[in-house]
């Protein structure tokens, strides 16, 4: 019964918590800081090289999501990963804290450092042109 | 022993009713069960557990019976029939005392009683091992020392117990051979040639109802004292994942338990996650620290679990992952190489694509299917 009352509540709260946002709302932001338009080619190149800077065990991003991100991915747990492109994943690229937060972790993994906006707002506007 | 008959030599062997209908059926069914719970205690893997447990108080279930039909049963069923003192034992195997008998020899008598007790004792260690180590069955609550213990003297009863069976049936042979009959056969229909000078026993009448009542009332007793009734083990892990580290710890792979580790491992896992198996897992210091905490709250130390006390001090000391560890390769020496590697498993690290349980720590052999490949 208990669930009965908390599920709507949690409906209620999940746009507050999640800091909804959309994928044109982050090209738009990450575009303002690095003062540069975002280029889906370049974030495509980014997304699809190997890389040396980063840890040995992920030198790309495809290592984890795959060459297409319309389809799912693998980590190297072997659990799978829900695919990144918004077309085929509506829940991709709305909530900026996990954006950020995924974002810092895979270009410390994959690069070695911080990306920047300009390469965030490449990446973002690459995958939802997919 | 002699009685009239013994003294006149018939010339067509007359057969006698030696082993009564149910003596013969709970001969065949005890071989029938145990040979299902030695092959799937001795040779297949723990996922078969179910099996081999049911197999086993089969066996259980069919001494009790028997041993009861032992007091009452016919004559040549009785354990008066074919328990005796040792000294006569002793003269039969040395072979000072002749003469042939038409029940259990002494010497199988004694053989009879050893392989019914190990069977009853295979059961109570079996049922000590899945309430002290796998925490179910009417053991449950047993401490995990204990439990453990049993299972030792459960592996070390078992093959004594083959060992028995193989000396009762290179017996059988030999008997048979010396004494110039098929005993397996007689085993089977039931009867035997009687011969002049046989050692026959004092006939018994069997008290079939009498019998019938007991073993029902024990059934009925044991189905309602068996079942662990829905009481839940001492020292279960915590069943109820903390929301932070449900979310956080589960992007890359399963929730490991916190059950599998120790605190201070958990302590040192969570200080590194910048570098965490290769990859950045860093969270902010508030979400880092309030995973800890949880972590460290339902460590290996809370529980009395088979993983916490294979797995709980691997890390850091001589492994890196639990995968790595001695324990688990040994645990899964079965299982071949490649499974891990193909779809849908890919890792070693995916537990829960072959373990229906793992993230709730149990890691039951009762919950364990290595997944098909999926075809193409
Ligand atoms: C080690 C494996 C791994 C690598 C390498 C990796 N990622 Fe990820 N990434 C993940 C996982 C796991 C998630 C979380 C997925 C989830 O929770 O569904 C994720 C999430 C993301 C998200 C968040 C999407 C959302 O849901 O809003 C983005 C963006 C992303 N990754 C981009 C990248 C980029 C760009 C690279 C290369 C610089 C990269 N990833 C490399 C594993 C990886
Ligand atoms: C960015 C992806 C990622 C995230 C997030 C992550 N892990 Fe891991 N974790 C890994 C990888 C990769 C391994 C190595 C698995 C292997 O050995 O194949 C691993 C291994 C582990 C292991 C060792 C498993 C073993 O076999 O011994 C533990 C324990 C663990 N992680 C706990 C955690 C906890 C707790 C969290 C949350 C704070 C967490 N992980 C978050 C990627 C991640
Ligand atoms: C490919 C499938 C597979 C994967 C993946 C796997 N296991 Fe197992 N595991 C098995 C099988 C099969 C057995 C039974 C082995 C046997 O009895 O010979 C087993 C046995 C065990 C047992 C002993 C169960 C018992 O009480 O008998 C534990 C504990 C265990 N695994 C833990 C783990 C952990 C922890 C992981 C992940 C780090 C893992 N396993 C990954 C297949 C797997």
């Amino acid at each position: 019964m208990k669930y009965l009352l908390i599920l709507p509540l949690c409906l209620l709260a999940a746009p507050l918590a999640a800091q909804s946002t959309t994928p044109s709302d982050l090209i738009a932001n990450y575009t303002a800081e690095a003062g540069v338009a975002a280029s889906a080619e370049r974030g495509q190149a980014l997304f699809t090289a190997s890389h040396t800077g980063g840890k040995p065990d992920t030198p790309s991003c495809t290592t984890c999501h795959g060459a297409d991100p319309r389809a799912a991915g693998l980590a190297r747990t072997g659990k799978p990963i829900e695919p990144l492109a918004p077309l085929a994943n509506p829940e991709r690229l709305t909530d900026l804290k996990f954006v950020e937060k995924w974002f810092g972790r895979n270009c410390n993994s994959v690069l070695g450092r911080d990306c920047t906006s300009a390469e965030k707002a490449d990446v973002i506007a690459w995958l939802s042109s997919l | 022993m002699t009685d009239a008959t013994t003294t006149e030599i018939s010339i067509r062997p007359e057969r006698v009713r030696v082993w009564d209908i149910w003596v013969r059926l709970f001969h065949w069914l005890l071989v029938a069960s145990i040979t299902i719970v030695a092959v799937t205690g001795f040779l297949f893997d723990a996922s078969w557990i179910a099996l081999h447990i049911v197999a086993g108080l089969s066996a259980v279930a069919l001494v009790v019976a028997r041993v009861i039909w032992g007091f009452l049963g016919p004559t040549h069923a009785r354990f008066a029939n074919f328990l005796r003192r040792p000294a006569v034992v002793l003269s039969h195997l040395t072979g000072k005392e002749s003469g042939r008998y038409l029940g259990h020899n002494p010497a199988g008598g004694v053989m009879m009683l050893g392989l019914m007790g190990i069977v009853l004792m295979l059961g109570v260690t079996g049922l000590a091992g899945l309430g002290g180590v796998l925490r179910t069955g009417p053991l449950l609550s047993l401490p995990y020392p204990v439990g453990a213990a049993g299972l030792e003297i459960h592996e070390a009863l078992a093959v004594l117990l083959l060992v028995m069976i193989l000396a009762h049936i290179a017996a059988a042979i030999f008997e048979s051979r010396r004494s110039r009959e098929n005993l397996v056969r007689s085993m089977l229909s039931g009867t035997k040639e009687s011969r002049p000078g046989d050692h026959t026993g004092h006939p018994e009448r069997a008290r079939p109802f009498i019998a019938l009542f007991l073993i029902l009332g024990l059934a009925v007793t044991a189905t309602l004292l068996l079942p662990n009734g829905g009481r839940a083990p001492v020292g279960a892990p915590v069943a109820e994942l903390d929301a932070s580290f449900d979310d956080e710890c589960s992007a890359c792979h399963l929730a490991y338990h916190p059950s599998l580790l120790t605190g201070s491992e958990w302590r040192a896992l969570m200080a590194g996650l910048e570098d965490h198996y290769g990859e950045d897992a860093s969270l902010d210091p508030e979400t880092t620290a309030r995973i800890t905490d949880w972590l460290v709250a339902h460590d290996a130390a809370t529980v009395q679990t088979r993983p916490a006390r294979m797995f709980a001090g691997t890390l850091g000391t001589s492994a890196v992952s639990m995968t790595d560890s001695r324990v688990w390769n040994h645990l899964h020496e079965d299982v071949r190489e490649e499974i891990f590697l193909r779809a849908p498993v890919y890792s070693k690290s995916n537990c829960s694509a072959c373990h229906g349980d793992a993230e709730t720590g149990w890691f039951s052999p009762f919950h364990i299917q290595i997944p098909k490949e999926p075809s193409k």
